[in-house]
């Protein structure tokens, strides 16, 4: 009962953490309907571009994150056109084909990182990642570490700016139109192509910028990146895939049912009640919680 | 009907002969090599495959393994496990029936040995693994499998003994491992010596690998015990020093196995690496004077570090040693290659019989009990990391420094 709290605000954290990596690839989801099994490549990609950059500046890696998500942001632009190319292919089945494609890149960037980055495990040092707030009340207490607080700011924050774009702004309803009908956005003179390039730039930008918070919390290296496109999977199928809203809850619950278990259960359960959690509300609701998914 | 064309005949006739040409007379020894260079254990895969090259460059610069006066080279052939056991074991199936390796130099990580070891049974083709440790592998009375490094059991208790010899004595402890054959081999290892030392047990678990420890160092901060153990994987290790450093809590000792002599612990965490405990057989600095290739540990250590620019660790130190054991089984046998099935049954005859010194010790490999074939002639030895290194600090006779204890909190560092 008196880690009640702790395994209260663990969960909040953890969920914090979850919505970082799956807020960018439900946007990327939501818009183009492709599943891109690289997101967890381009936050390792993400995490290795802060590390090297908070070496060279010396600079604190938090303070950074605008110049990985230029820099990514700029990358996904860029990198789009090849998607969609796979993606409106009039042969075969382009979105099979799409998934294929981002299963290869994902493959590619992991060999590109383990040739140019090397094998050993790295960290990326951050002021902020040796601090924490405790509280404590009579036999309670809770710790709050400075850096996942931080992470759930973030995370709260991409979403809420998230959701102001695609509601408030020209630019958010063009994005709301072309996942809704792509042709029917097409006659009222949206451009498919330049759209997804932006969604895709976005969505790439926060995964990289989410890869360097990561880093300053875990260790990273060239093959942690499976371990994420797996858990922003999770997170994007149980909030219902392409709900954005559904996200920061989703990820939540996940995090929650990690922090009871390792502390209250048996630990070694614990990804058996996420599998179990994921299952059941499927079978109830196969469009995620909400039943808003796509 | 339709007919083929000449080149297409020619084709398929080339790749059925081509195996066969395997077959035909060499004057080098094929060597399989399993380890996990791509996946979640690709740093100590690639390690092992550092040791493995360097065993294997420095042999055949010197001519290669002298039998009746003539020199025979060895070629490594790889098999990439990807970190998992049945990856491993198509490795093993590949190295044996097309390669039709000699002898193979095992792979990286226990799970992957459990799984290799049954292939090469069935082919007859022995294995010396240079860096699995689970002590499952040698109750599975394997008899082709061999290993260098001891099993945890057999060095585990050396870090609770160092500890216990502390004036005050820890008198309470966290022990946790990761879920997977090697880490929770060590996490039992810890929690068996201790409870035989008398050390209170207030947590033991077995978490699912790669898992956010952040939770259950809330948990540490909460029951505060003495000592924290952890059986882990390198990157495992970092993440459990990140999320105490997170928490702010510091245990009076941190204790995890090998992964801290690995160069990238204390090159990711920085000073954080200070003052951690770990166990080992190896260190460059360990009195161990060598018959075949170096003379030394130091000498290995500085032959490793120009050849990689990065220390040496034990696990390196270990498979370069396997491929010694092989090298001194072969010479006594007098086998040339390549190995018929007679000859590498007298091979494991060999290297069972085998009594060896080399710079990483003694190499002597158990021929009965529960250590059955894994390497029984080394001391298990305490490391803590001081001044940036390992640094041996248990037991008293091989120690070089005096353990520092308890740690110094994180935020006065």
């Amino acid at each position: 009962m008196l880690l009640l709290p702790q395994a209260l605000v663990d969960g909040l954290l953890i969920g914090g953490i979850y919505i970082t990596i799956a807020i960018g690839f439900s946007l990327a989801y939501g818009v183009m309907h492709i599943i891109d099994f690289a997101v967890g490549e381009w936050i390792m990609l993400g995490a290795f571009l802060g590390l090297y950059l908070s070496q060279w500046t010396q600079m604190e890696p938090l303070l950074l994150l605008p110049v990985v998500f230029i820099v990514f942001g700029v990358l996904g632009y860029l990198f789009q056109p090849v998607i969609y190319r796979v993606l409106s292919g009039k042969k075969g089945n382009p979105l099979l084909m799409a998934l294929v494609f981002t299963f290869g890149l994902a493959i590619a960037f992991k060999g590109l990182g383990l040739t140019v980055f090397g094998f050993f495990s790295r960290s990326i040092p951050s002021a902020m990642a040796a601090n924490s707030f405790t509280f404590v009340k009579g036999d309670f207490f809770v710790t709050i570490p400075v850096i996942r607080l931080i992470g759930l700011v973030y995370a709260i924050g991409v979403t809420l700016v998230l959701s102001w774009i695609l509601k408030r702004t020209d630019f958010g309803l063009a994005i709301q139109a072309l996942a809704q009908n792509k042709e029917a956005a097409g006659l009222m003179g949206i451009s498919a192509k330049k759209t997804n390039s932006w969604v895709y730039g976005i969505y790439v930008g926060i995964s990289a910028m989410s890869g360097v918070l990561i880093g300053c919390m875990f260790s990273i290296s060239a093959q942690m990146g499976s371990k994420y496109t797996v858990l922003s999977f999770f997170v994007v199928v149980l909030a219902g895939m392409g709900f954005l809203a559904g996200v920061p809850w989703a990820a939540f619950l996940l995090g929650m049912v990690q922090s009871f278990f390792l502390i209250y259960f048996d630990p070694g359960y614990t990804l058996l009640a996420v599998f179990i959690i994921l299952y059941t509300v499927l079978l109830i609701s196969p469009k995620g919680l909400f039943g808003k998914g796509v | 009907m339709r007919r083929f064309h000449p080149i297409t005949v020619l084709i398929i006739a080339l790749l059925l002969v081509l195996p066969q040409a395997a077959l035909a007379e060499r004057d080098f020894y094929k060597v399989g090599v399993i380890t996990s260079l791509s996946g979640d254990l690709a740093t100590g895969g690639n390690v092992t495959k550092r040791g493995y090259d360097l065993w294997a460059q420095t042999l055949n610069a010197a001519g290669g393994i002298e039998i009746n006066g003539q020199k025979y080279k060895v070629e490594l052939v790889y098999g990439d496990a990807q970190s998992k056991p049945d990856q491993g074991a198509s490795a093993a199936e590949r190295l044996a029936t097309q390669e039709k390796v000699d002898f193979v130099l095992g792979p990286y990580s226990s799970g992957v040995t459990l799984a290799a070891a049954p292939v090469l049974e069935k082919y007859k083709i022995p294995m010396i693994t240079g860096s699995a440790e689970s002590p499952m592998i040698w109750l599975q009375k394997f008899y082709y499998t061999f290993g260098t490094i001891p099993p945890v059991n057999y060095t585990g208790a050396s870090p609770i003994e160092t500890l216990m010899a502390l004036d005050p004595p820890p008198k309470s402890a966290m022990i946790l491992g990761s879920n997977d054959t090697f880490s929770k081999a060590t996490a039992e290892a810890f929690k068996e010596a201790a409870e035989k030392a008398g050390i209170e047990i207030k947590k033991f678990n077995i978490v699912p690998a790669g898992q956010d420890l952040m939770s259950f160092m809330s948990l540490a901060k909460a029951l505060k015990p003495d000592l924290v153990a952890f059986g882990g994987h390198d990157e495992e290790l970092i993440n459990l020093v990140k999320a105490l450093l997170q928490i702010n809590y510091t245990p009076k000792a941190l204790l995890m196995h090998y992964g801290v002599t690995e160069p990238a612990f204390v090159e990711a965490l920085g000073k954080n690496a200070e003052q951690v405990y770990g166990a080992s057989v190896w260190t460059e600095t360990v009195h161990a004077k060598g018959e075949d290739l170096w003379a030394d540990a130091a000498a290995y250590a500085k032959d490793a570090e120009a050849a990689f620019k990065v220390p040496a660790d034990y696990t390196q130190a270990g498979s370069t040693a396997a491929g010694i054991a092989f090298q001194a089984a072969l010479r006594q046998i007098k086998a040339v290659p390549p190995l018929d099935e007679a000859e590498r049954e007298a091979l494991v005859k060999a290297l069972e019989k085998l009594d060896i010194q080399t710079f990483y010790g003694r190499v002597k490999f158990a021929e009965e009990g529960q250590y059955y074939h894994a390497n029984i002639g080394l001391s298990p030895l305490t490391v803590q990391i001081q001044g940036g290194k390992p640094v041996i600090v248990g037991p008293e006779a091989e120690a070089q420094s005096a353990p520092q204890y308890p740690m110094t909190p994180w935020d006065k560092r």
